[in-house]
């Protein structure tokens, strides 16, 4: 019976505080103080100390009768017992059968970025990420093994077991998160008809018991440029080449002058640096019976175009408490709260600022002498970004309030009943202001027809007032009734709420120390509800965004209205999964899932969905002798999913057709049939299997995990077109949801961590992530011989198709085969082109029916793919004595995009590359002549892979430079850690890509309501991502 | 043991358990007559298929669908077209629902309800086999799925029966007047049949229809032709069948099926446009010279009709008057009846709403029609067809001289006050098709093909009912 006393460091000698020093066999230990010491009283001088710190190997050490017992932690590099969540329970690296990636929340919060999703992005092998908006707020997709459907892709994301949706991962902040599990394979099938997308766990922090408060305050403050600006033409570039092209037409040139110089670069004045800055605090620590971790934090940023105007800004504050409310009963309380403000400019499509920006003349002076905006008359829908922007008013206020309780009922040693609830409740409060506005004549967005912003008049109807009669006959008298067009504010609450309360009971058993048996059984039961209310008030005084809200509206106008909307769906669900292994070596997993899910009628309202899993440890093997692999396993696995993530009651015929239809002048609201029924729906079906091989070389220096997956999705849930006599066609209406069609995807993913150090001061990480795709249609609907998706050019044709043998959204257009050079050529080609000329692009006969057709799809064919066919993460980091430097590279290889930024107007501004325009003979066969004629036919512009380019990129994602003071130092403050740093987000990309940011994903598909997949690699004018400098420190009590 | 998940959707009802009050039954009317308000593309393509007008608008892939329509190069890919298939067949499904639950609830007013959904689905089968000649003939249910493979292309003449039998019942049971504006007449059903007979060359029919709408019927024609086609003349004594558009209901460029306004006017209008009485538009369907050339020297709908823009900038000197050239094409003239009018405005996008009437048939279609019958049945009455001709020449406001001609000169007279009368309203090119006229008249029409559009392909595909394309497509 002794004191023993101690201290604790590691590996360089640094002075780990924290760390738990346990008597083995006992509850009886301390905590390390800052200065890395403990003091144990009443130790055995027998006692065997267990020495523990996360991120390091735990060490037991035999006190054997000294009183000073110093401990050096070395880290865990190859956490074999690393703990990894499969849903309902855990295991451990070593024991995982199934496919699961895992990132820790430390490495996702250092890469300082605003979502958490952005961080997983090269990261984790087998999942996509991409950039559906780089404005601030903007939204990603994750895509966890390919596009499986054309409807929803999305994962199910869970936050501490409560469902969170994709979108809203912006609430979250990465500073909060433990770590994130993301289950790829078919052992997702324990959250059943959820599943079919992967399954994304995210765990938040929590306190430790019997440790100390500590006190972590990290920041950074960052400014932001774009990535890139395109290369567009000067202004003088701009006249002459617009003078070429109304000459080729046959028209006058439109510039007498092409002395214009640079002109105005829209681009610059646009673009704008921004500021980001985040800051955050958390506090954890614990007694005995409880821990606690608490954190705040404040984050804003605004955006690169329109700084404020698209400004994203962002308060956390979160609690995750636990406590033993009576012997083995422990209560689990997770409150995590956001308030969001989102303030967001058109984006992606003609009416976007970038869109106008790239497309306005460089001729024109974006104000006039008298300060006022041009009005860019040369363009009938190009109007000027810059009082654009000054003229859009919105934004999009958040509260969300997520949480749980969780009850932990420790049976005995083998049993543990858990039963939560869960809950998860947003507030949606958007504003939108339009004020009066005029752009110039004839502009779309124009809400008053004249600069000094009379209101117009709108004319309703005309009404019969009187009577007169003439010729002996009755004459009807008209007047029209007119109100006058105003301006106008459009406020939105949005109420989103689900709960899931669970229950399920962990066994847990190790007979005669070699058959280790696990078993969960639970119950599940998930609701879903939403509503809203919008409304709209004209009339606001002043025209004035102060006064744009609806009580200062005028409230006598004709047009104010209001619209709502509810739903509901529910899920209720029970499970099972039983795991056993033998003596480390054989493991076999087992689960089955049976879901019943409210989106779907009673023929097929719930279903069953198992899945099995096994690994061999060859490693443990007495045959096996290696010095180089110090740990191989095998794992497979094959299982069911569902994906029932289509809208509320799907399967019935409701009247949500749209009919109204004017009569006595008055909009008379009628009923029509909306989405026909279809009560034999279900969900779709993924069927996956997957085999890996887990290495770990070198004495846990070099981890290798590989896996090969073949994910078959069958039963599409979608609304493909149906035969327009079944009438599904009117407005409101659209054709019902079936199950049609597969999609299979395969590949391969690889996954490289290597960890090592040179001397005692040098150390070094990389870690390399490689993840292939290929994507197959493999079955359409009967009739259906394609689907057609996404927008090209205005009111142009459906550029993406999804089709048997082919990628889902591959671009299908026109193959061309170079330029005409001379009109020789044109007309000894052997092939008819209508109205070509030379310095046209000649186009592939693809039926060799001797003709080019333009009014059929007899010569289009695959232009190319939006999917990439490799995905790459490379992560490096090193440290030396104090300094750390760490670099993230994304890398994505064979993805294609369409480019359809260039508006087909004549005096619309043109990339630089047009300066290699063919302008003769032999000038080039690659760009064709420019062209603008009002009565000469020129097919340069229909849809063809001129327009398709390489979007392979490569990105430097984050770079940091970081330095920790030297424990002497940083104590004088009484700190136990200062850490400074520099770091880059998207320092450098390198494509050949001319666009904006090859890194752009699925947006909104105006042809396709039930989803984005078809609208895939499309630049409608994407809002690029923002190039971030910054300075930060992490700063630690 | 899954209570739990069997819910109902709130505030929502269902098609299946519908019809269960009169008032239910007019919503359901309401929502047949809304489709009327997409037809304003047949009126289009009417005008463009013709060499009455070309497609303009921005660029030549602007609409692609218009352009191959303009050049006869058509085929069976065509969006444009592709729409006009469906939205008629939702009109027509849409009227089917009431036919299908027609005996669910007996009440007073049941049967004007029913006579006006006959009207409806007349005219939308009429709209099919204009365009598409045999079309599929579905009656008084809903298809399922599985009961889309077994509908063959009807015959047109069956589709033709079917429609005068809807017009019929129509006819039957609706009066002269209405108190309701927008609400289907008597007048409008017997006009449309009278129409069909004409499309059939049924002339004797045709003309004896057309004579009671004329003898029994409350129209005359107005005296004031200029202001016609303007918001404060809707309603007017020539109205015969009007679809109805208030300047409220709007619609985006995302979604034209959504589209309740009258598309057509702010398409049609100047693109670039500033300056006085007009507004801006987007410069689709524009007159050719062709059509300006039909006009008799000094006939005052002319200048009604059709806008010269130079003519018209030079006249307003000195306000400046400016306007922009689509790639789509320019021929210098505007379709002046349906043009956006700065004091016409409607709401939101105005160049996808207004608050414009669509005239699908006037009073002086009637005449020309009943003239044109007269003339061409097996023994014609030319006195009574010269008398109506001239009536249509001779109106206050118009004032042409009165011709005289019997027999193929009489025949030509009409065929040459439809295309002046009636120009820009969509009906020339089904005049000279049905009047054996087209390949004279359109560069590139084919005899035996171009009489009848191409059934839209992916329409083919998804029936899996075995359709055959048009001859030639």
């Amino acid at each position: 019976q002794t004191l023993i006393k101690g201290q604790v460091t590691d590996e360089n000698g640094q002075a780990l505080p924290g760390v738990n020093v346990l008597i083995k066999g006992t509850s009886r230990g301390a905590v390390t103080d800052v200065k890395g010491e403990y003091t144990l009283s009443d130790a055995p001088a027998d006692a065997v100390l267990i020495v523990s710190f996360i991120g390091y190997v735990s060490q037991e050490i035999s006190v054997a009768g000294k009183s000073v017992v110093d401990a050096k932690l070395v880290p865990d590099v190859k956490a074999l017992e690393e703990v990894v969540v499969i849903g309902y329970g855990t295991t451990t690296v070593k024991e995982l059968t199934g496919s699961v990636s895992s990132v820790s929340g430390s490495k996702l919060s250092s890469l300082n970025t605003v979502r958490v999703d952005q961080a997983l992005q090269g990261q984790a092998a087998g999942v996509q990420i991409s950039t559906a908006s780089g404005s601030p707020g903007g939204a990603l997709n994750i895509r966890i093994r390919g596009l499986s459907t054309n409807g929803d892709n999305n994962p199910l994301v869970l936050v501490d077991g409560v469902p969170y949706s994709t979108d809203g991962l912006n609430a979250l902040n990465p500073s909060d998160i433990e770590s994130i599990n993301v289950l790829k394979d078919g052992t997702a099938g324990i959250y059943g008809v959820r599943a079919a997308n992967g399954v994304i766990i995210i765990t938040t922090k929590q306190g430790k018991r019997n440790s100390k408060p500590s006190i972590e305050f990290s920041g950074y403050y960052g400014s932001q440029q774009t990535t890139k600006k395109l290369d567009l033409l000067n202004a003088h570039q701009y006249a002459v080449l617009k003078n070429e092209a109304y000459a080729a037409g046959g028209q006058a040139p439109p510039f007498a002058n092409v002395d214009l110089g640079k002109g105005t670069d829209w681009q610059k004045e646009v673009f704008q640096k921004a500021p980001i800055m985040n800051y955050n605090l958390n506090m954890n620590g614990g007694s005995d019976k409880s821990t606690y971790s608490i954190g705040g934090s404040y984050m804003n940023q605004e955006g690169i175009v329109g700084g404020d105007k698209a400004s994203y800004r962002r308060y956390n504050a979160r609690i995750n408490f636990t406590t033993d409310i009576a012997p083995r009963l422990t209560l689990q309380n997770v409150l995590l709260y956001t308030n969001e403000r989102r303030r967001t400019l058109p984006e992606n499509g003609i009416a976007s600022v970038l869109y106008n920006t790239t497309n306005a003349s460089p001729a024109t002076t974006v104000r006039n002498p008298d300060g006022t905006y041009t009005y860019l008359e040369e363009f009938s829908d190009i109007i000027n970004p810059l009082a654009q922007m000054a003229n859009t008013f919105n934004q999009t206020n958040v509260n969300k309030l997520v949480g749980k309780e969780e009850l932990t009922y420790k049976i005995n040693e083998n049993f543990e009943l858990s039963a939560r609830l869960g809950y998860n409740y947003a507030n949606v409060s958007s504003k939108t202001f339009s004020p009066l506005v005029y752009y110039g004549s004839g502009k779309a967005q124009n809400t008053a027809t004249n600069p000094a912003l009379v209101p117009d008049s709108i004319t309703l109807y005309s009404k019969e007032v009187d009577s007169v009669r003439s010729n002996g006959q009755w004459t009807k008298v008209n007047a029209s009734y007119k109100i006058p067009r105003l301006n106008s504010v459009t406020e939105t609450e949005q109420t989103f709420f689900n709960y899931n309360a669970e229950a399920f009971l962990n066994y847990n058993k190790t007979f005669s120390d070699i058959h280790h048996v696990k078993a969960t059984l639970g119950i599940s039961y998930f609701g879903d509800q939403g509503k809203s209310l919008s409304g709209t008030a004209y009339n606001i005084p002043y025209n004035s965004n102060d006064f744009a809200d609806i009580s200062a509206a005028d409230g006598t106008n004709l047009l104010n209205n209001t619209t709502s909307y509810q739903y509901r769906s529910r899920l209720q669900s029970y499970f099972l999964r039983g795991e056993y292994g033998y003596k480390g070596k054989y493991m076999l997993s087992a689960l089955v899932r049976r879901d019943a899910s409210s989106n779907f009628g009673k023929n097929n309202r719930f279903g069953y969905f198992p899945a099995v899993s096994g690994a061999w440890v060859l490693s443990e093997e007495p045959f096996f002798q290696s010095d180089l692999f110090q740990f191989v396993k095998v794992r497979a696995s094959y299982g069911v999913a569902g994906n029932d993530k289509i809208g509320n009651f799907r399967y019935r015929a409701l009247l949500g057709g749209e009919g109204v239809y004017p009569f006595n002048n008055q909009l008379v609201n009628g009923v029509a049939i909306g989405t026909l029924g279809n009560q034999d729906l279900k969900w779709e079906t993924t069927h996956q299997t997957n085999v890996g091989i887990d290495f770990s070389l070198f004495n846990g220096k070099l981890d290798i995990t590989t896996d090969y997956y073949i994910k078959k999705t069958k039963d599409l849930l979608f609304q493909p077109d149906i035969s327009a006599i079944a009438g599904a066609y009117g407005a409101g209406g659209s054709p019902p949801w079936i199950n049609a069609g597969d999609v299979k995807n395969n590949g391969f993913e690889l996954l490289i961590n290597y960890n090592d150090k040179i001397g005692e001061d040098f150390r070094f990480n990389i870690g390399y992530n490689l993840t292939t795709i290929h994507n197959e249609v493999t079955a359409l609907p009967d009739g259906v011989q394609f689907i057609e998706g996404g927008a090209f050019g205005v009111g142009g044709t459906r550029p993406t198709r999804m089709q048997v043998g082919y990628p889902i959204g591959y671009f299908y257009g026109y193959k061309t085969d170079g330029v005409y050079q001379t009109t020789q050529e044109v007309t000894e080609r052997g092939v008819t082109q209508e109205n070509a000329q030379p310095g046209d692009l000649r186009f592939v006969d693809q039926d060799k029916s001797g003709d080019i057709n333009f009014s059929n799809n007899s010569d289009k064919t695959k232009i190319g793919s939006p999917i990439p066919d490799m995905i790459m993460g490379l992560n490096l980091g090193l440290n030396f004595k104090g300094f750390d430097v760490s670099g993230t590279l994304y890398v994505s290889l064979g993805n294609d995009i369409l480019r359809n930024y260039e508006r087909d107007q004549p005096l619309a501004n043109l990339l630089a590359y047009r300066l290699n325009r063919w302008t003769g003979p032999g000038s080039t066969n690659t760009d064709p002549r420019l062209f603008t004629s009002s009565t000469q036919t020129n097919r340069n512009n229909v849809i063809s892979d001129y327009f398709v380019e390489d979007g392979s990129f490569a990105r430097i994602k984050n770079v940091q430079l970081g330095y920790t003071l030297p424990a002497a130092i940083s104590k004088k403050i009484g700190a136990t850690k200062l850490r400074i740093y520099v770091a880059a987000n998207n320092l450098a990309t390198f494509t050949k890509y001319r666009g904006y940011d090859p890194d752009l994903s699925a947006q909104f598909d105006p042809n396709n309501a039930s989803g984005s997949t078809l609208s895939s690699g499309i630049d409608y004018g994407f809002y690029p991502q923002a190039k971030t400098f910054m300075a930060g420190l992490n700063l630690n009590f | 043991c899954d209570d739990y998940v069997d819910i109902d959707p709130q505030y929502a009802q269902d098609a299946d358990n519908y019809f269960l009050s009169p008032s239910d039954y007019d919503k359901a009317l309401t929502g047949a007559y809304d489709l009327m308000q997409t037809s304003y593309l047949d009126m289009w393509i009417g005008e463009i298929a013709s060499d009455n007008s070309i497609a303009g608008g921005e660029s030549v892939t602007d609409s692609e669908g218009l352009h191959q329509i303009d050049n006869m190069s058509h085929g069976g890919v065509n969006n444009e077209l592709r729409s006009l298939f469906r939205w008629m067949y939702a009109g027509i499904t849409r009227v089917n629902y009431i036919f299908e639950n027609k005996d669910k609830l007996e009440f007073d007013g049941k049967t004007r309800i029913l006579a006006e959904a006959s009207f409806l689905r007349g005219y939308y089968y009429f709209e099919l086999v204009k365009f598409f000649g045999d079309v599929p003939l579905v009656l008084d249910k809903r298809l399922s799925a599985s009961e889309i493979s077994a509908q063959p292309r009807t015959p047109a003449s069956d589709v033709y029966a079917q429609i005068v039998k809807d017009l019929q019942f129509a006819a039957d049971n609706l009066g002269w007047t209405t108190s309701t504006k927008g609400r289907i007449t008597k007048g409008a059903a017997l006009s449309l049949m009278g129409k069909a007979y004409l499309y059939q060359n049924k002339f004797a029919e045709a003309a004896q229809t057309l004579d009671k709408v004329i003898d029994e019927g409350p129209y005359t024609l107005s005296t004031d032709f200029s202001t016609l086609f303007r918001v404060a003349s809707e309603g007017n004594s020539e109205t015969v069948f009007d679809i109805e558009y208030v300047g409220i209901e709007g619609g985006g460029y995302g979604c034209f099926v959504c589209l309740e306004g009258f598309a057509a006017v702010g398409f049609h209008s100047i693109r670039g446009y500033k300056g006085p009485i007009y507004a801006d538009g987007n410069s689709y369907n524009l007159p050719t010279q062709d059509l300006v050339d039909e006009f008799e020297p000094n006939d005052p709908r002319l200048a009604t009709s059709i806008l010269d823009i130079e003519a018209f900038k030079a006249a307003q000197l000195p306000v400046k008057v400016e306007y922009t050239v689509g790639g789509g094409g320019h021929t210098g003239f505007y379709n002046n009846k349906y043009l956006k009018r700065a004091d016409e405005l409607g709401a939101n996008d105005n160049d996808l709403t207004s608050p414009v009437n669509h005239r699908v048939i006037r009073f002086a279609d009637v005449l020309l029609m009943a003239a044109e019958a007269h003339n061409r049945k097996a023994t014609p009455d030319d006195t009574k067809a010269l008398a109506y001709l001239n009536q249509v020449r001779t109106r206050v406001s118009v004032n042409m001289p009165p011709v005289n001609a019997t027999g193929g000169a009489l025949t030509q007279a009409i065929y040459h006050e439809r295309r002046v009368e009636l120009a820009g309203e969509g009906i020339h090119f089904f005049d000279l098709v049905r009047t054996g006229r087209a390949a004279d008249q359109i560069a590139g029409f084919k005899v035996g093909k171009n009489e009848v559009f191409p059934i839209p392909q992916a329409e083919i595909d998804l029936a899996g009912a075995g359709w055959l394309q048009n001859t030639g497509y």
